[in-house]
Order: structure tokens, then C-alpha cells, then sequence
């Protein structure tokens, strides 16, 4: 019985280790799109969980200090007013930040969803990739 | 050696095929409970997904999309009907539709919480499975291999006068098939890892294998020519079919004069130029053994003894050598080589015999002024026009055709005149009727097996005679043929099936071999003497006059050689020679011939040293019949 806890608790560890992967190499990817010339981008984040996923990117370092940020993650904090670049990580906190964000990514029925807002990338002057385009909305 | 090697690979062979069985037994029992707990999963997902199109389509008989838009109402109701169906492992039940830029968003949603999807919220999808469901309105099961949390999906148009309205998404969460492939992977890792010991043992194995083959390969070439050398050629004696070989013995000529004077490097580079150009000029079934120093053994290869390919190919290496101009660190040599060749090695006793054979020609090609080649043909040939003898087949054939016949010389008593006996003389009858004489055919066969069936038919011819005439007769045999099993046996076996008239036979023993295995010729002598046979020495004074044989041996007569007897008449040495050895017989009490009597003379001197057997042409010549009765000169 302890071999089988053993084992599930072996498989459960590998199946975080292996979704938290795979979502540090979305983080990966949106960053990259968003600031395409920058070597190392500044993030703040209100979510211990999603710092730590940042920091296994090697492109990414976390910050302590929104104003030394290039972007914010954004999982929880609803009564931000600022004019750094947001990022949020759930549907219902995009929604908030619909006329600031510029995008969200959350996982959904088990899938990762990514939004871009459209008139936000615009604010920002951001100009994403054709590899990103699908995921770019005119509005919630 | 070879049996455990054998034994190792089936054993290996064997738990290979047993650990491969058991690995995809494991492999094809967890398809199978995958299967399984697919097809469960997808029959109550059909039943669920009909059950939702049947609700929708009483609820909302058309217009789908607008009708649930415009009536949050409905919306809710059948979200909540929806929800009913949800489960742990039935964990997401949704239906999306697809808008005009081919993205999928929520339409009605049976989760709830976080999970839940609002209206027109877009949902990332894989497009490629959803579109297809859509425009084939058919069902479609895929596996979610991306998504760590899902198992598979099961996706349901839901139609409106033939067209896709909607799509109805069943996620089954289960994590049972990978709780399964978790609780087997140890078993996996297990065979795995067995798999890569069979590997790595098979590996050694391999490894193993080719370091024998590499040190077998190595202790049978000689590492300078890169031919085979004298291990492999003992070998090769055990199993090669030596009908289908010519032997060919070749060797550089003046060899110790480029060693001498440009050094052993030049030497060795001479012997290995010379083997490569062997070895080019030969065919693969040909085998080229470095005999020992600069002498080469090369067995060429025939499809049938017929077939006489050696001095042509021995020529054309002799001429290819001849022509090549060796150069060695500024120093330009001309080489040649000579080769004496066995064209018919079958026809003797042992390959070594026939080996030797071609030795001997290989030193009469040496003796005959090298760079040549000498084959056991040519010779034959050559002595055929010169001697008149005959070849090895010719002798084989004339045995196969029965021209094998006796003449009988008697051997008369001095004191009654009368015949005592007779000596039966080996005679070939040639194609043309003449005959040939044993010293034409004799030289060629002795060291061949055709020898042994030569003694054998005139051992038949003798006692055939015996048979019939009751008379005497002596037959010549050498030492060696005493104590060669072969011809022993065979002599026994005509004592055996002769038994009655077995005494009435002589065997003259030819003196001038060196008596060799003693023990071993003592003990056959006496197994003949104990059928009654007769036992002389022939030719006695002419070789290595051994008296030591008189000790071991009871000797009956002694034949005293006619080279003393022939002109014991006018030669006092000779007559003395011949005095002693009568008087020493006479005190051995060993009877006494003496051959070569050709005249009167000579058989007056005979008598009168009290010899008291006679044979020689004064009394009678060889003949194939028998004299009748008393003979007087």
C-alpha cells in the first residue's frame, strides 16, 4: 500500500512538475511576443505560484516592486491603477481589466487559453506575431 | 567448445523469447483495459450526448444560438439539466459553437465555479478535431494527449435543419488508465532494464565471439605473408577432400642468397611481395599455406579429379614472378620461383605422402636448373618415353580392368634337381597387350593406396594358384608393408579366407629397408607365421645386411642377392661374401637360395658351398604357367 501511495504521490508530483512546464513555456512565449527586444523582462506578480513558474524562465525576472516592472501578472489584485502593462491569469480578472490588460492566460476545462486584447496591444503599441494572431479578440 | 557456445545462444535465444512474451502480454493487457475503459466511456457518453440533443431539440426547436442568447431563462435551466450529467470522471460537459473567424465559444456550460464558461467565452480548442466534427456532422472520440488533466473527449454535432449548429464536447477525466500505466511502469522499467543486461550480455557475447575469431583467425596466419600457415594446414589435412585439390609445393629460388646479401628486411619484404602476387593470381577456393621459410604449399582447387588446372595456374604465377621487378629501398631484385606439383594426391596413402610427392618434384625442379615447373605428369610423361613406365591412372585402370597377372620363376633343389617352389613376380598387362614390369609401375604407386590393392589382387592371384596347382609360392612384400595397418589387415584377411593353403605360401621380405616399429613387426610377422606361412629374407647381402633379424625373428630362407651370385664365378669377393653367409645359414639352420644362377659356371661354384636352392634363368625364366615336374639344366 505504501509503494502504491509512493507511486501515486511520484506520479502526482511529475504531473504538476510536467503542467507548470509546459505553462512557464506559454509564460515563455507571451513575454517574448510582448516585449520582442528586450533581454530580460521585469515582472511583478501578486501570485507566488505564478512566480515561481516565471522563474524558470530564463528571460523573465521577478521584481518586488511594480514600478520596476515591465508588466504586471495579475491573479488576484483587482484595484491596480496603473499605467504598466497588465497581464492577468483568469477570465473573470480579464474581464475587470478589460480597457488595461492586454491579455490573460488561464486554463479552462483543461485546456490553456490565451486572450489578447486588441485595443490594449494598440495602447501599448504592441504588434504580436502571426503565430499569436488567433488568439487576439476585439473585445470581451 | 562449439556444442556450449551453442547451448549459451539457444539459452540466451530462450530467455529473450520468454521475457519479450511476457513484455508485451503486460503491453497488450493494459491496451486492453484502456480499450475497455474507453469503450465505457463512450457508450455512456453517446447516451448522454442523445440525451442532451433530444433536450435541446424539444426545448429549442430552432435558431439555437439566438433562442438561448435572448433567453437567459432557458439558458440556465438547461445548464442545470446539464450539469446533472456531470460526474468526477464525466468531468466537463459543454457545448460550443463556432463563430464566423473559426473560433469556438461557450454556448451552454455544465460546470460550475471557475470552470464554468460564460456565453460566447472563447475557448481554445483543437480546431483541426472540432472543424472536422463540424462540417462531417459526424461523432468523434480523440484522445487528449496534450492535456495532462483530460483523458478523452467526445465530440456530438448538434444539428438544425442539416446544419451544425452546435457542438456538444464530452470530457471524460479519468485517471484510471494512467494509474494503470503508472502501477505497470515499474514492471516496464523491470524488462527494460532486462532487455538492455540481454543487450549489453549479447554485446559481450558478440565481443567475445569476434576476439576468438580474431585470435583463431590470428594462431592460422602467418603474420608476415598474411597466408595461412602450418596450424591451419594441420587442420585443413582433418577435413579436406583431397580429390578435389592438385597440391602444388613452390618455393623462391636462391631465397638465402637475398637474405645474405640485401638482409632480412629484403627478405621479408621479398616473401611477403611474392605471397601477395600468389594470392592475386589464385582463386578464392585455392589455398595458399606458408609452408615454413620461403617455401609455400598451394592446394588448387578442382571440381573433379579429372580436372588438370595446377600447371597452368603454377605457370602463370612462375612467369607473373619471373616478369615482376621487386624494389626494396633503392635495391632492384629479379625473382623466381620453382613448384613441383602432385596432380593425383587421392591416389596416396596420406595427404602428407602427397605432399612429400610434390616436395620431390619441387627438388627436381630445383636440381633441374629452377624457375621451373615439375609436375608428377610431366615426369610420368617423360619417363614414359624414356623407361616406358606407366602413370598412376594407367596403373589404376589396369588394376579396375583385371590386367594385373603373375609370372612364376621356380626354385629348384640342387641335390634332386626337382622344383621346390616358385616366386611369384607381379606383371602389368599394358592397353596394347605387352607387358610391363614391376619396376615400371612399382616406384610410382608405392606411397598410394594402389599399392595396398595391388597386394591385394596378387595375394588373390597367388592362392588361387595354390588352389589349384598345391605347389609353393613366395610373394615379394616390403618391411614397411609388415607394419602398415592397412596392408597388415589386409594380408590377414586373405590368410583368413586362405586358412587351408595358408603354409603352402612364402613372403620374401625385401632387406634393404631399415627395420622400423620392431616391436610392431616382430608381433605381425608372428601373427602371419602362426597360419603357416613361410617367412625369407630377400635380397639378403644387397642392403643393410641386418643380422640382428636373426634374433628376433625364426627366418626360414634367406634369398642371397643375385647381385653376389651373378658373378660369384669370377669374383673371389663376391664368393667369399657368399661362403660366409652359407656357412652362417648353415649353422642358423636357415635354408638358403640363391638367385641370378645364369650358368653353368655359376651354378657349379653354387652347389659347391653347399647352397641347396636354386633360382635363375639356367633353369627357367618367369613364366605365367607352372613348369611340369623336374627341370634339368
Amino acid at each position: 500500500m505504501k509503494k502504491l501511495l509512493f507511486i501515486l504521490m511520484l506520479a502526482s508530483i511529475s504531473l504538476f512538475a510536467s503542467q507548470a512546464n509546459y505553462e512557464a513555456k506559454i509564460y515563455n512565449a507571451i513575454f517574448n511576443a510582448l516585449f520582442p527586444a528586450k533581454r530580460t523582462i521585469y515582472v511583478w506578480s501578486d501570485s507566488k505560484q505564478k512566480s515561481d513558474i516565471l522563474r524558470q524562465i530564463s528571460a523573465t525576472q521577478s521584481v518586488d516592486s511594480k514600478e520596476d516592472a515591465d508588466i504586471l501578472l495579475l491573479s488576484k489584485t483587482k484595484n491596480i491603477d496603473t499605467k504598466t502593462m497588465k497581464f492577468v491569469t483568469n477570465y473573470q480578472l480579464l474581464k475587470h481589466y478589460k480597457k488595461s490588460a492586454v491579455g490573460g492566460f488561464y486554463w479552462k476545462k483543461g485546456r490553456p487559453n490565451i486572450i489578447f486584447l486588441k485595443k490594449n496591444l494598440d495602447k501599448y503599441h504592441i504588434s504580436l506575431p502571426q503565430s499569436m494572431q488567433e488568439y487576439v479578440e476585439d473585445e470581451l | 567448445m562449439k556444442h556450449l557456445a551453442k547451448i549459451y545462444a539457444l539459452f540466451f535465444i530462450s530467455i529473450g523469447i520468454a521475457i519479450g512474451y511476457l513484455y508485451i502480454s503486460l503491453t497488450h493487457t493494459e491496451d486492453l483495459l484502456r480499450t475497455n475503459i474507453n469503450h465505457l466511456f463512450i457508450s455512456q457518453a453517446k447516451e448522454f450526448a442523445s440525451n442532451i440533443q433530444h433536450h435541446l431539440h424539444q426545448k429549442i426547436p430552432q435558431n439555437l444560438y439566438t433562442t438561448i442568447k435572448n433567453n437567459p431563462q432557458l439558458k440556465t435551466e438547461l445548464e442545470r439539466d446539464i450539469s446533472l450529467l456531470t460526474t468526477e470522471n464525466f468531468k466537463y460537459i459543454y457545448l460550443l459553437y463556432k463563430d464566423k473567424n473559426n473560433n469556438y465559444r461557450y454556448l451552454l456550460d455544465g460546470s460550475e465555479g471557475e470552470e464554468k464558461g460564460e456565453l460566447d467565452e472563447k475557448l481554445n480548442v483543437d480546431k483541426k478535431v472540432w472543424n472536422e466534427v463540424y462540417e462531417t456532422q459526424m461523432p468523434k472520440v480523440f484522445l487528449q494527449h496534450k492535456l495532462e488533466n483530460l483523458w478523452i473527449t467526445y465530440l456530438e454535432p448538434v444539428i438544425y435543419q442539416n446544419k451544425t449548429q452546435a457542438i456538444i464536447a464530452i470530457d471524460f477525466a479519468t485517471t484510471l488508465p494512467k494509474e494503470i500505466q503508472h502501477a505497470t511502469q515499474p514492471v516496464e522499467h523491470i524488462f527494460i532494464y532486462i532487455f538492455i543486461a540481454i543487450f549489453i550480455m549479447l554485446g559481450i557475447l558478440l565481443y567475445q565471439t569476434l576476439l576468438n575469431f580474431k585470435s583463431k583467425r590470428d594462431s592460422i596466419t602467418d603474420p608476415l605473408t598474411q597466408t595461412y600457415n602450418r596450424n591451419y594446414l594441420r587442420d585443413l589435412l582433418q577435413k579436406i577432400d583431397i580429390s578435389k585439390y592438385q597440391i602444388a609445393m613452390l618455393d623462391i629460388d636462391h631465397f638465402k642468397v637475398v637474405n645474405d646479401t640485401y638482409g632480412h628486411k629484403v627478405g621479408d619484404f621479398i616473401l611477403s611481395d611474392v605471397a601477395a602476387i600468389i594470392k592475386k593470381m589464385i582463386r578464392s577456393d585455392d589455398i595458399l599455406i606458408r609452408f615454413g621459410g620461403e617455401e609455400f604449399l598451394l592446394f588448387i582447387h578442382r571440381e573433379s579429379s579429372k580436372e588438370m588446372l595446377a600447371t597452368q595456374i603454377a605457370q602463370r604465377i612462375r612467369r607473373t614472378i619471373e616478369q615482376k621487378t621487386f624494389t626494396y629501398d633503392n635495391n632492384t631484385l629479379k625473382i623466381t620461383i620453382s613448384m613441383g606439383i602432385t596432380c593425383s594426391p587421392q591416389h596416396f596413402k596420406t595427404i602428407s605422402d602427397a605432399i612429400k610427392h610434390a616436395d620431390e618434384f619441387l627438388y627436381i625442379a630445383k636440381r633441374e636448373g629452377r624457375n621451373q615447373v615439375v609436375s608428377d605428369t610431366n615426369i610420368q610423361t617423360l619417363s614414359k618415353k624414356q623407361l616406358d613406365t606407366l602413370s598412376i591412372d594407367e596403373i589404376k585402370d589396369a588394376i579396375e580392368e583385371n590386367r594385373l597377372l603373375c609370372h612364376y620363376q621356380a626354385i629348384f633343389c640342387t641335390q634332386t634337381q626337382k622344383v621346390l617352389k616358385y616366386e611369384a613376380l607381379v606383371r602389368v598387362i599394358n592397353k596394347d597387350g605387352s607387358l610391363i614390369y614391376p619396376n615400371q609401375f612399382l616406384p610410382s604407386i608405392v606411397h598410394t593406396t594402389l599399392y595396398n590393392q595391388m597386394t591385394k589382387t596378387v595375394l588373390e592371384i597367388v592362392f588361387a594358384k595354390i588352389k589349384k596347382h598345391k605347389v609353393a609360392i613366395s610373394v615379394n612384400l616390403n618391411f614397411s608393408d609388415i607394419i602398415n595397418e592397412a596392408v597388415f589387415k589386409l594380408i590377414i584377411e586373405e590368410l583368413e579366407k586362405n586358412k587351408d593353403i595358408a603354409p603352402w605360401l612364402s613372403i620374401e621380405l625385401l632387406e634393404y629397408e631399415v627395420l622400423e616399429a620392431r616391436d610392431s613387426f616382430v608381433n605381425n610377422i608372428k601373427i602371419i607365421q602362426s597360419y603357416g606361412v613361410k617367412i625369407s629374407i630377400d635380397d639378403f647381402g644387397a642392403g643393410f645386411a641386418n643380422y640382428n633379424v636373426f634374433q628376433i625373428l625364426k627366418i626360414d630362407t634367406i634369398k642371397i642377392d643375385g647381385s653376389l651370385i651373378k658373378n660369384i664365378d669370377t669374383s673371389e669377393t663376391s664368393y667369399k661374401i657368399v661362403k660366409s653367409i652359407a656357412l652362417l645359414t648353415h649353422e642358423l639352420g636357415i635354408e638358403t637360395v640363391a638367385e641370378f644362377v645364369h650358368s653353368l659356371e655359376v651354378y657349379k661354384v653354387v652347389k659347391e658351398l653347399g647352397i641347396t636352392k636354386v633360382q635363375g634363368f639356367y633353369f627357367a625364366k618367369p613364366q605365367e604357367n607352372l613348369l611340369n615336374g623336374d627341370k634339368t639344366p
